[in-house]
């Protein structure tokens, strides 16, 4: 069984009137289990040059009921050094916001299935801002992965 | 201007590799400008399984987050059961016990799920007809949510 541990400090010292400092730290198991979460796509670091929107986890199996009910967490970082630069992230078509240069999100991704079946894992989406080059990095840490049979 | 740092670490054993460590300073967008307002770490207790909106777009402070601005979303599920767990969406929560069907019409989609202990942070543009955050409790009984928003 493996260990994986996600903490997340915020701080900041001029926000509010007194100091602001928020820490939290959790393990990562199986959904509704005690059991560590086991598999993982590794670090992806990629250079985008084109604002194209695309799928960042194009190799997981379109309609693939492994992941039903799973726990699987996103990491996404923007590393771009202009601060005009972001990528906008969407999850089957809906944005959830724009990561500008040096952000990050961290989220649970239930890969659920859409009503029409046209994205059936709820795919996770990045479109750079700029087509002049930007570099992300993305991971995926989850249960159940399936990929597709080699045609 | 306010200095607000975020830093994420995850270890892990799953692989000899895998390993996050990243800060960042939470900026106006497209600018070194830091963000300056916040919600206020808010903390909601739920006593149904009803679908409702943690955030709405438009509303309150949400009326600020726009898609020319930048916010970040922080939520926690407090508890420590392993089995409970909030789901979490973007769009129309329902107001009942059956959740908004997912779809890509922009209307509603589900991110995931929080058990006892997970936490997010993820960017929030609250202008699009998905700009609500939604929750869902699995339990009718007592859990309790914690969020928190940066925004310009």
């Amino acid at each position: 069984m493996a260990t994986t541990t996600a903490s997340l400090t915020i701080n900041s010292s001029d926000l509010v009137g007194d100091a602001l400092s928020l820490s939290t730290s959790n393990e990562l198991n199986k959904a509704g289990t005690t059991t560590g979460i086991d598999q993982t796509t590794g670090m992806t670091k990629a250079y985008l040059t084109a604002t194209t929107n695309i799928d960042i986890f194009p190799t997981l199996i379109e309609g693939s009921m492994a992941f039903a009910g799973k726990s699987s967490w996103v990491y996404i970082c923007n590393k771009s050094l202009d601060e005009t630069e972001y990528a906008t992230i969407t999850i089957s078509g809906n944005v959830i916001g724009r990561l500008y240069a040096g952000d990050f999100l961290w989220m649970p991704w239930s890969q659920s299935e859409d009503s029409a079946g046209e994205n059936l894992h709820g795919d996770i989406e990045l479109a750079p801002s700029v087509a002049t080059g930007m570099w992300f990095e993305w991971c995926m840490i989850n249960e159940g992965t399936e990929y597709p049979t080699a045609v | 201007m306010a200095t607000i740092d975020a830093t994420i670490s995850v270890t892990s054993d799953i692989t000899s590799s895998l390993s996050i460590s990243n800060s960042m300073t939470m900026k106006k967008a497209g600018s070194t400008t830091g963000l300056e307002l916040t919600t206020g770490l808010a903390r909601r207790t739920f006593t149904s399984t009803n679908q409702v909106d943690l955030l709405t777009a438009g509303s309150g402070i949400a009326a600020d987050v726009t898609a020319s601005k930048s916010a970040k979303l922080y939520v926690k599920n407090v508890g420590s059961s392993t089995s409970d767990y909030f789901t979490i969406g973007l769009g129309n929560s329902s107001g009942s016990g059956t959740a908004t069907v997912n779809d890509n019409d922009a209307t509603f989609f589900e991110l995931g799920r929080l058990y006892g202990g997970d936490w997010m942070i993820i960017p929030w543009i609250a202008t699009s007809t998905t700009g609500d955050i939604a929750i869902q409790p699995s339990v009718a009984t007592t859990m309790n949510a914690e969020y928190m928003v940066f925004f310009e």
